[in-house]
Order: structure tokens, then sequence, then C-alpha cells
């Protein structure tokens, strides 16, 4: 009898906890779950993916089992892609990043009856979606999940959904709920969810009317504008805060899925600061916030539309860009970003020269971003175990040089106790001549080793650039 | 038994042998030890700390050697170098001041003079050796303050005496050094405190000065050739430094490249990475020449080991001098003329600046060269203070300062001078900064209200 009460406190407590913000009259349960498990056993597939995960030098080769969901008829497949995609758009500048690379995917059915292979496509950077695409000749029309734009969420609405458990347990998924305990301004609504856990992350989101609304997410970090850098301290321990990506993000990502190494981020051609108030009080301005414009890449989209070093932008399309701190940076890189390339912007900029401020507007047509260290070109050799990649626009940045005056490629993975290894390269090293023939891409690196290779030599030189220096590196072969 | 008899008898023959052997050796050691010990001084200088933003002052422990009867001690650059005032305690347990003479970060070697005044009737000096004719496997002591406990004999062997370190090591006072000298290696154990303190042969001379220990690691420890520490005292108690030619090449041994090159083995030295803006550079030298001759004298670097000996060769023509380099490039004999420019300071000198919380060097041509600047305009930023006005702006050590308030900042002078005018003002000062390839503004809030606030 003590026992029980005990436990019968605990589930209180449990509740308690959860339902602590909801109206006392709320039916927070009233979920109907046959009919809702029906409609997921649809279009919800168990999904077995091998990845191979690297890490500098270090290969592992992992096995991950995740719930996805189809979001369109000929196939297209929504789950949760953290473990694949570890790099954040706004912080490439190491050569040392964490990749994973999926190696082969399976798709079943819930009932295990049918099993589909897949085909990885690629990550959403903002919400870390991942998307695959069951791989079907047939012209098979797959059931898929039709979501709603209409309902909204509000603080104290419950949401239910299903997980996946482990491959002993029979049937594979079980339900959960959650509630909303606020939505947050990012500047979009992002209705922040609790009582799930992350593994339940791009599991469907269902209202008390079964409505699908989405999936549920992370909510993207301010300082990159990506999901992965929101572990934060939440209630003492490092939790992400998590909550509903709705219907019309996903339905952008079914029209124009995420693809490695295909640029779709908008670009201006600036190295930025933020507006502070000190550095407003020094340049006698009053603004919300804006952006002081340190540098004009030239050739950039800002240079073409006349930018100018000093200029302070303090607003965009006629909406203020309240950046008055560092850390609200990101939030104008992510809405250039996202605005993708070939948009037209206006910004209003204060012009300051020696005594006088003068206001003028300036137009640009966003270019492309360029593209990122872990999605630039790469090129592996067997024999000697090294993997080189084409230089990006960070690595001039980083290295501090001028692309017109630097050429190479750089060495992203080398095997330990390899050819290369032994020979003395290093990882970030920047190939630049192999053997006697200039490097300029991972092509041209390609060409020069396989011929060099084909004729057997008992060695190969590298002239690389390390640490501000050039150096000689021979490399034998034996 | 009589088996064992006569093995015995064999076994204390051969101990007679060895005692007589070991009291001859320990006779040497007793000699070596009491021509060197005497002149053997205890350093504790109070040494300037810019790198927290401000300036501190710490005492550290080193050793030294005096060498002349004027008074000079040989110390390392890293005991010496950033001193403040120098205490000695002599072998005769009195405590002098000394005076800072000069210093050559690239060979750590730095030279004080104490103050005899109490000494009239003069003082001992050891006798420099020939560190050339050192042998692996001789006997050697090593003497000096590990750990500040001062007269400390140790004893070991030369491990080897031509170890090389590539120029990547760094003085804690952020200079390059190494290039210019190989080093004797010894078992004899050096600790922290036994650096600038002698290394002894067994004929009482000094052949090296120990600069080095591993740490982690038992009885390795590193001391530089006394013939290069001759050259270098030399120079510092004439002039107060070396003078060194620069040329701005960087060298690599050439062994296992001789194929891919189509040179000689024991023949040139590879060229393998050029300064910019360096004479090599402007004679167009290129990475990759092999360097026959200078001077029309054969030059060769096969091994790690012997780019030393070609440094120096370029170093210790006077600078403006014309140098005539014979080069080997694509298999084909060029003559190239190079004038050699004077090496200079490798770092800059250091200001605090008390006012803002932060503070500054100057920027040397090599400290361009080091940091990949573009020019040498501003000066560079050694330390912020925690909480201070800089700090608070967002000034982060490594950042240049190019512009105070929108106007240029050519170099450290003008960079005082500046902040003269200003160091009263209140208010808000805008500092344009430089940090690797973007450029940041930063505000000081010198609004005495708002710091006030922010260190209460």
């Amino acid at each position: 009898m003590k026992g029980r009460s005990v436990i019968v406190a605990v589930a209180l407590a449990i509740l308690g906890l959860g339902a602590a913000a909801s109206p006392a009259n709320a039916i927070t349960t009233d979920f109907d779950f046959g009919r809702l498990s029906k409609q997921v056993e649809q279009y919800s597939l168990v999904m077995e993916m091998k990845l191979e995960l690297s890490f500098g030098m270090q290969t592992t080769e992992q096995e991950i089992t995740l719930l996805a969901t189809v979001v369109s008829k000929d196939g297209l497949v929504v789950f949760d892609g953290t473990t694949l995609d570890l790099s954040d758009p706004f912080n490439t500048f190491s050569s040392f990043s964490i990749k994973s690379t999926p190696t082969r995917i399976e798709f079943k059915t819930l009932d295990g009856s049918t099993t589909y292979e897949g085909e990885y496509i690629g990550n959403d950077r903002y919400t870390k979606i991942g998307m695959a695409r069951i791989v079907d000749s047939t012209g098979t029309e797959f059931p898929y999940c039709k979501f709603s734009n209409k309902a909204s969420l509000s603080t104290g609405d419950w949401v239910a959904l299903y997980y996946l458990l482990p491959e002993f347990v029979s049937p594979r998924v079980g339900a959960d709920i959650g509630m909303v305990s606020t939505v947050i301004e990012m500047p979009e609504k992002f209705p922040m969810i609790v009582g799930f856990g992350p593994h339940e992350l791009v599991s469907v989101l269902f209202d008390q009317n079964l409505n699908p609304l989405g999936v549920l997410g992370m909510l993207p970090d301010p300082a990159s504008g990506s999901a992965d850098g929101s572990m934060r301290s939440f209630g003492g321990d490092d939790f992400p805060i998590m909550g509903l990506i709705g219907a019309d993000k996903i339905a952008q990502l079914v029209a124009d899925p995420p693809v490695k190494g295909q640029i779709v981020r908008g670009w201006l051609g600036i190295t930025l600061q933020a507006l502070t108030r000190d550095i407003q009080e020094f340049f006698n301005i009053e603004a919300g916030g804006g952006i002081i414009v340190n540098e004009v890449m030239t050739g950039s989209p800002a240079d073409v539309a006349g930018l100018k070093v000093g200029d302070i932008l303090i607003d965009v399309n006629g909406q203020a860009i309240e950046v008055d701190t560092e850390e609200k940076l990101p939030v104008f890189q992510r809405r250039i970003s996202e605005m993708g390339p070939d948009t037209p912007v206006e910004f209003t900029v204060i012009r300051t020269g020696d005594d006088l401020v003068d206001t003028t507007n300036v137009t640009a047509i966003l270019g492309k971003a360029p593209i990122a260290a872990t999605d630039a070109e790469e090129y592996e050799n067997d024999k000697l175990e090294i993997k080189v990649r084409d230089l990006v626009f960070t690595d001039y940045m980083l290295y501090n040089v001028e692309p017109e005056e630097f050429s190479g490629v750089v060495v992203s993975e080398l095997e330990p106790g390899g050819l290369a290894n032994i020979g003395g390269l290093r990882i970030g090293d920047v190939v630049q001549r192999i053997g006697a023939s200039e490097v300029n891409s991972v092509d041209e690196a390609k060409v020069a080793l396989e011929a060099l290779l084909e004729k057997d030599p008992s060695e190969v030189v590298f002239f690389v650039w390390r640490n501000n220096k050039t150096m000689f590196v021979n490399v034998k072969t034996e | 038994m009589k088996r064992i008899l006569v093995v015995t008898a064999a076994l204390s023959v051969l101990m007679l042998a060895g005692q007589a052997r070991s009291q001859a050796t320990q006779e040497k050691i007793y000699r070596a030890r009491d021509r060197v010990y005497p002149a053997l001084v205890h350093i504790q200088p109070v040494v300037k700390d810019y790198n927290t933003g401000e300036l501190k002052k710490q005492a550290v422990i080193g050793s030294g050697v005096i060498f002349h009867p004027d008074g000079y001690v040989v110390t390392n650059y890293h005991v010496a170098g950033k001193a403040a005032r120098i205490i000695c305690t002599l072998w005769d347990k009195e405590q002098v001041q000394a005076e800072y003479v000069g210093g050559d970060p690239p060979t750590d070697i730095a030279v004080i003079k104490l103050d005899l005044s109490n000494h009239p009737d003069g003082i001992p000096v050891a006798e420099f050796g020939n560190s050339d004719s050192v042998q692996v496997g001789e006997q050697v002591l090593a003497m000096g303050s590990p750990l500040s406990l001062s007269r400390s004999v140790s004893s070991g062997v030369v491990s080897t005496k031509d170890r090389y370190f590539s120029s990547d090591v760094r003085l804690p006072s952020g200079e390059r050094t190494g290039r210019y000298n190989l080093w004797i290696q010894t078992d004899a154990a050096i600790n922290p405190g036994n650096s600038g303190g002698p290394l002894v042969d067994l004929d009482g001379r000094v052949i090296g000065i120990n600069s080095r220990a591993t740490l982690f690691a038992n009885n390795i420890g590193f001391a530089i050739p006394i013939n290069i520490v001759k050259r270098v005292t030399e120079a510092i108690i004439a002039d107060g430094k070396v003078h060194r030619s620069w040329i701005g090449v960087h060298c690599q041994a050439l062994q296992e490249l001789e194929d891919y090159f189509g040179s000689d083995r024991n023949r040139g030295v590879l060229v393998s990475s050029i300064d910019p803006g360096s004479p090599a550079e402007e004679s167009f030298i290129k990475a990759g020449d092999i360097i026959l001759s200078v001077d029309g004298e054969p030059v060769s670097a096969r091994f790690l080991e012997e780019l030393p000996v070609f440094y120096n060769n370029i170093a210790s023509r006077p600078s403006g001098s014309e140098i005539t380099l014979t080069v080997l490039r694509d298999e084909e004999e060029y003559t190239f003329t190079v004038t050699t420019r004077e090496l200079g300071d490798l770092q800059g000198e250091d200001f605090e600046v008390s006012d803002w919380g932060f503070t500054v060097k100057g920027i040397t041509r090599q400290m361009k060269i080091d940091n990949q600047l573009r020019d040498s305009l501003g000066v560079f930023v050694t330390g912020v203070k925690r909480v201070s006005s800089a700090d608070v702006g967002g000034l982060r050590s490594g950042d240049v300062i190019t512009q105070i308030n929108k106007v240029p900042v050519q170099d450290l002078g003008d960079f005082i001078t500046r902040y003269g005018e200003l160091s009263e003002q209140t208010g808000k000062i805008l500092l344009t900064t430089r940090r690797g390839g973007a450029i940041r503004l930063v505000v000081l809030n010198l609004d005495k209200n708002e710091e006030d606030t922010l260190e209460g």
C-alpha cells in the first residue's frame, strides 16, 4: 500500500511538470490514437543507414536506425539528419571537420513486409532535416504525409507524435505527447514544445484534430542560424530547445531538396560588424541597430552595388536591421543567406564622412555564397592514402591570402600510417605542386598524381604551403 | 673450489683497476669544479611581462657564469632579456646588482654586467673551452640553480653534439630561436633554473650554456655550444646586440630530394621558402633553387644539421653587402646578386597602454612576415586586461591597431604620441583594428562611471 502511494506520487509529479502551465480545464490527452496510428503506419518507414564517420584522420563505420516519413508521392523521405550534418555553414574555417557519409540506406515498412533501397539526397542546413529518396523504377505512388498549414499552435496546446522503439519490440512505434510551452519569435514564430526528447526529432507532430502540422525540430541557434548549435543549457543540462518545423518549410524542402555542394545561399560579399550602442554613440547615430561594412570584396555583389567600407546598413527592404550586439549578427547573415542568389535587396545606408552623415539607398543583387570546405570537391588517392579538397573562400580568409596570389589543394584527410602520412604530409597542408606539375584544383591534382604513379616511381615530391612557409615533402611509394 | 678462487682473484684485480680509474676521474671532477664553480652566478631578475594586458613584474630564477674580469656574465636571453632589475648571488654568497648589457634572441644568449664595487680584489672568471672538439660520450658537469637550488652540480655525458631544432621554437617573449646554432645534448640533469648556467668539461672549461630541458623526459638537456656563445657575447659587449644580414630564404635539407632536383650529393643548399618582400624575392630567387655557392665558395646542406652553417654564412656578412649566389634551377646554373639587409629585431618594443587596458608592441619586419601582415603599419596588441574598456570593446591580443579615431597609426612612436594626447580624455575612442584578414572597429568607452561599475 505504501509502495503504491509512492508510485502515484511520482506519477503525479511527472504529470505536474508537464501540465504546470496548462489551463486547468484542458483535456490534455484527448487524442484518438487508434485513428492516428493507422494514419502514421501508412507513411512511416524504418530507415536503416550505414554511415562512414570521419574526423580528421580517423574513419569509423556506424549503423543507425531512424523513423522516417514519406513526404511526397514519388518517395521523398524526411528524417533526423543531425548525425549526418555536423558542419555549420557559418563556421567552416576548420579543415578538421567531422564528416559523415551515408554508404547504404534501406527502408522498411513498419510491419516489416516491404523493403526498399534508399538514396541520400542531402540535409537542410538550418533545420538539420535529412532528406532521402526511395529508389524505385516502377512508378509506384507512395502514400505520403500531407501536412497542414491551416492550424496554428499557441501556448498550452498539446501535440502528439510517434517515435521508433527498439527492434525487438512489436509494434515498432510508440506514441508520446508534448505541450507548447511558448511561441518564440525567431523572427518567424517557433512554437517551443516540451515533453519530447532528441530521439523523437523529425517525427510528425499532430494537433488534437489529428492534423499533421509539421515535424519536431530544434530551435536554430541565432549564433549560427542552424539547429546544430541549439544545445542550450536548459533545466541544468544541455538539452535542445525543440518545437514545430511547420508545413511551409517542409513543402519548401520537397519542392527544392537540399543537395550536397549545391549553392543555394545568398551572398553579399562584405565583412561586417554589429552597430553596437557604443559605436552608435561614437558616430552620433540613433538606430535600433545595424551592420557596419568593414570590407567589401572586389567584384562582389556589394562592390557592384557601390557599398563602401565604413557604410552602415540600417534597414533591409524597408525592415529595420536590429543588430546591436555581435550575437545578433547571424540573424542578418541568415536573412541574406535565405533570400537566395539573384534576389534584389534594398538597403538604407548611413555614410559617415569627416563630419557629415548622409543617408542613401543602395540596391544589391545577391550572389551565390561561396561553398563551404565540407562541400568542396575532393579527390582521394588510395595508394598514398590521402584526400585533398579544393581551396574555398574561407581558406583564403583563414590563411589571410589573396586568391589571385595563392593556389593549391588542401590535404583534408590522411590515413594514419599511410604512405602520405609517413612521408610527412600533414592535414591542412596546401599542396601547390606535385612532381613538376603546378596544382590548382583537385582535378589537376588527380591528373598530376595519377600520371606520376603510373610510372611506378619510388617517390613523389610534393611542394606544400604550411604555417606561412613553403617546403618540399618527399613521399616514398614503397 | 679452485676455480672459484681464480674467478674471485680476477674480479678483485678488475675492481682495483676500476677503483684507480674512478679515483682519477674523481680528481678530475674536483679540479674541473674548482675552476668554474667560483665563477658560477645565481641570477634573480625581475622580468617585465606584458602578456596579460598590463605590465607585470615577476621574479624569476636563472644561472650564469662570469667570463670576463670586468664582471661580464653570460646567461640566457629568456632569463635576463626582459629584466627590469637583476640581483645576482656570487660564489661568496654576496648579493650584487647587475645591469643588462644586451641579448640575442636567435641564440637565446644575454650578457649582464655585475656591479663590482664591493669586490675590489677582482672576481673568479671561468674559461671558455672549444665546443668543436667536444666528444660524444665525454663526461661533463652542469652547474647552476635548478629550481632555485643555487650552486648545484650535476654530472653526465655529452649525448650528442649536433642536435638541430628548426626555427619554429619560440622564446617566452615570442622570438623564434635556434636557427643559427646546433645544440649539445647532455644527460647531466638540467631543470628549470639551470638556464644560463655552464656545461663544463673535465678540464674545467665551459663548453656550453645550458638552455633547455625536456619536459616529461629524464635527463635530456640542451646547451648552446660555447663557440657560438663566444661570438655572440663579443658582439653584445661591443654593440649590445648581434647584427645579422638577412636575405629572406628558408632552407631545407637536400637529403632524399637530390633525385627530384637532379642535383649532386653534398652539393648545394635547397631554398624551400622565400619571405615576401625580402632581398631574395626582389632578386628573383625561388623556392626550389639550389644554392651551389656564395661568392664563389661552395655551400652544402644535405642534412638538417648543416643548415646553421649556411644561415650563419649569410648572417655574418655586413648588411648591405652584395653577395653572388650560384644557383641550380631546372638542372641549369644561374648567377644572382642579392643585396643583404639587416635582419633587425625579431620583436618590437613593448608598451603598456594603461589607461585603456591593453599592451602593444611595435611591428618589426620579422613580425610582419611571421604574422602574415600586409604591411608594418600600426601596433600589435600583445595583451588585453580583463574587464578593461578595451576588453569590453572587443579588442583581442593579436589584433593590429591601424587607426585611432579614424587617423592612421604609423608605428609605436606615433601610437604613443596619439595616446599621450588622448589618455586624459573620457568619452569614446574608436580604434580600427585588423584581425587576420578582417577589419574591426573597437570602441573604448572611457566614461569613468561605467568603468567603475564594471570594476566594482
